[in-house]
């Protein structure tokens, strides 16, 4: 059954809702349509990716579903799109979770007057992610890529009339941009050099290209990846992206885009292992983003902020699993971490509708008591993500450290195990901030003041848990399933659960199973040592985050340095703002106030008085004096008859 | 003829041509202007005819008699100028109608 015309379907789709709501809103249709529409073309968009999926099963592992569209009648440069495993893998999640949010921001995002431009826009970043993941070539994806940077931007500064929410999203797209410009000098060295920009052309010819240009189109490739996932260094787009609307925080900033650059080293994964310093690189960007991200993130003290810095965090850890060679782990990781990130998110918003808009956790807590759904599955998606078995991140996360240690890397190894702990250590303390204890109005009553306003507020119900609205509850629920069990879909033999093995498989690079299945989890004793360490800084972490956080918390002491240090992200936002964006202002600045008025204006308007200048003195010629003329008309006879007299 | 000496006819011409030069340069009325324009007409039809005399061609002749045309419609025009200009002021001097100028 030829059926690559599915392909298309899975960007088109979204495409052709984006343009469709967009034109919809001008005409004033009925808002929930409109949002129907977008969530529909999403849905449809995510049966044909299955449908994809099934084809490729049955065609692998020699065949891939291929859709060739367009090319520029240069040699090698080309769009098509692509169905082969990490292609579809990718796709399905993007649109499975795409989806459930669409769902969520049905409700959410309901009471906003802008609600049709939002769908249009997370509809249009489906598209755009698409075509990044199932781009057959470099040409596709750095389509993709740049449109997923635009839909950031778009999405980020939404709520554009926010000073604070247009500067994150123009940060964002500035930071993506120094990236950007690393992946097209990648892509043209690799032009250059292999002719061609097509995976099919350029990844079996990686082995043989010369260490140099390997090593260049490595770190090219890379830039733009560390970009995209906001990995060390330039991760500082990340926590300010969180002005955006929480969906947009969960689907763009937890689940899908920020995992670009996973997908691209993955992809190109080839070349980084022909590189002698493109592994290496990955691993290195990927454990220092892993440290920095939960360091961070322990002096965080806005909710989303402290998810932002775990996003970093947590794609860290997929870039360190395909540092070492791990791809599949990698690719296990980025999907349950989308399944738990995106709940943990969109829990997120519930509770800061609850507190009324108030982000800082400082200021909450007591969740717990009246909200038992948010309690629950806010921390299903915390123990996942801290890594409790038989939580979906515990396999994923498993796979990636152990993958570090069989690899050769004890040091990856013992600092992952460390990042595991402070992970820990964060969500809890966060969890506990959030859920445990008293909640604000209650410690303000027992604190003796407002007794009055802690009545009104209890009337007003504020604190009070309404009903959660099904399309907020369904993806919930959904995906706190998958936190639980997604875990099994690539579970290794571990288990013993049938077609575990196989699933090892499902996110396998074709042409590298051979190898990966050397380095997937076996029941070596290096694995259970690795486990073992694993819960131990899991449950240590945890359990200091409670005792310090928990119900019986001592009321907030005065930070130390290195906390403020912390929430401060380190310094890095003051040090690029002091050596980049200062000095390019100051130019900017110079450039407007003083060249463009005095040199070029000058210039110009120079041009123009000169020409002024010169008419007012030949104007004089016109006198107005009939016997001037005429004396001017002889005087120019004589001077031709003096020279003919002459000439003769 | 016997003794045509062609070189009087040339210099009364240019003598009368020269006239007319300077009366249009000296002079401010401008139907005085006008009549020494006439002059340097004529005598260029002077010097064209003395030619024809010369060479035994009607050329001359013929360039003659369009001058005569030429120059009648001239004035014709020229005094009707002339005569609007008399009505708009009283004391025409061509120095005064100098609105024309940059």
């Amino acid at each position: 059954m030829e059926y690559n015309w599915l392909l298309i379907l899975i960007p088109g789709l979204p495409l052709l809702g984006a343009a469709l709501i967009a034109a919809g809103a001008q005409g004033r249709w009925n808002r929930s349509f409109l949002a129907a529409l977008g969530c529909t073309a999403v849905f449809l968009a995510f049966v044909a990716t299955v449908l994809v999926r099934l084809q490729y099963n049955a065609a692998a592992p020699f065949g891939s579903v291929h859709m060739p569209l367009w090319s520029w009648g240069v040699d090698g440069v080309g769009l098509g799109l692509l169905g082969d495993s990490i292609s579809t893998w990718f796709a399905l999640v993007v649109t499975g979770v795409g989806f459930l949010i669409h769902l969520y921001s049905a409700a959410y995002m309901a009471d906003d007057p802008s609600y049709p431009r939002f769908f249009a826009k997370l509809n249009f970043f489906i598209f755009a992610m698409s075509v990044l993941v199932l781009a057959d070539g470099f040409v596709g994806m750095l389509i993709g890529w740049a449109n997923v940077g635009v839909a950031s931007y778009l999405l980020i500064g939404f709520w554009h009339a926010r000073p604070a929410a247009a500067a994150a999203a123009k940060k964002a797209y500035w930071v993506n941009t120094v990236g950007e410009i690393g992946l097209i000098l990648g892509a043209i060295v690799m032009l250059q050099h292999f002719g061609s920009l097509y995976f099919a052309d350029v990844l079996p010819q990686a082995w043989f290209a010369p260490q140099n240009v390997l090593n260049a189109v490595a770190l090219l490739l890379l830039a733009g990846a560390v970009a995209k996932s906001a990995q060390l260094p330039l991760h500082v787009w990340l926590p300010d992206a969180m002005q955006g609307p929480t969906p947009v925080s969960a689907l763009i900033h937890a689940a899908t885009m920020v995992t670009a650059g996973v997908y691209l080293v993955v992809r190109a994964y080839p070349i980084f292992e022909a590189a002698p310093w493109g592994l290496p690189a990955v691993a290195l960007v990927g454990i220092g983003s892993v440290l920095f991200g939960a360091l961070a993130a322990l002096g965080q003290n806005d909710i989303k902020r402290v998810l932002a810095f775990s996003t970093m965090s947590q794609v860290g850890y997929m870039m360190l699993g395909a540092g070492v060679g791990a791809y599949s782990a990698a690719l296990f990781h980025f999907a349950t971490h989308a399944f738990f990130k995106a709940l943990l998110f969109l829990g997120a918003g519930v509770v800061i509708h609850r507190f009324g808009g108030e982000q800082d956790i400082r200021k909450m807590g007591g969740l717990g008591k009246s909200h038992p759904f948010a309690y629950w599955t806010f921390l299903i998606g915390t123990l996942a993500l801290v890594g409790l078995p038989p939580l979906a991140g515990f396999y994923s996360k498993d796979a990636i450290v152990v993958g570090a240690l069989m690899a050769g890397r004890p040091w990856l190894w013992a600092l992952a195990v460390v990042g595991a702990g402070l992970t820990a250590f964060y969500m809890m303390r966060l969890f506990a901030l959030v859920f445990t204890g008293d909640s604000p109005e209650v410690a303000a009553f027992q604190r003796g003041e407002g007794a009055r306003k802690a009545a009104a507020a209890a009337e007003a119900g504020v604190g009070r848990s309404r009903p959660v609205p099904p399309l907020k509850m369904v993806p919930l629920v959904v995906l706190t399933l998958l936190s639980i069990v997604g875990g099994f879909f690539a579970m290794p033999d571990l288990s013993g659960v049938p077609g575990a093995a196989e699933g090892a498989r499902l996110a396998a690079p074709p042409a590298h199973e051979a190898a990966v299945a050397g380095r997937v989890l076996t029941k070596s004793s290096a694995a259970t040592l690795t486990i073992a360490l694993l819960l131990a800084v899991s449950v240590i972490g945890g359990g200091l985050a409670l005792q310090r956080f928990g119900p019986k918390r001592a009321p907030q002491t005065a930070e130390s340095g290195f906390v403020k240090a912390a929430g401060a992200g380190f310094y890095f936002d003051d040090f690029y703002r002091a050596v980049f964006v200062r000095p390019l202002r100051a130019t900017a600045g110079f450039v407007g106030d003083v060249t463009e008025p005095h040199v070029i204006d000058g210039a110009v308007n120079g041009v123009a008085r000169l020409a002024a200048t010169l008419s007012g003195a030949v104007r004089r010629v016109q006198s107005g004096y009939v016997r001037r003329y005429a004396l001017a008309l002889m005087a120019g006879v004589a001077v031709v008859l003096i020279y003919f007299v002459l000439m003769v | 003829m016997p003794g045509f000496a062609i070189e009087g006819y040339v210099i009364v011409s240019v003598v009368l041509f020269a006239l007319g030069i300077a009366g249009v340069l000296v002079r401010r009325s401008p139907l005085v202007m006008l009549m020494a324009i006439e002059l340097m007409w004529g005598a260029a039809a002077l010097l064209f005819l003395a030619f024809a005399r010369q060479f035994a061609l009607m050329d001359g002749h013929v360039f003659s008699f369009l001058i005569l045309v030429v120059g009648a419609a001239e004035a014709a025009i020229g005094l009707g100028l002339i005569v609007l200009l008399f009505r708009a002021r009283e004391a025409v001097d061509v120095d005064e109608v100098r609105e024309l100028r940059g």
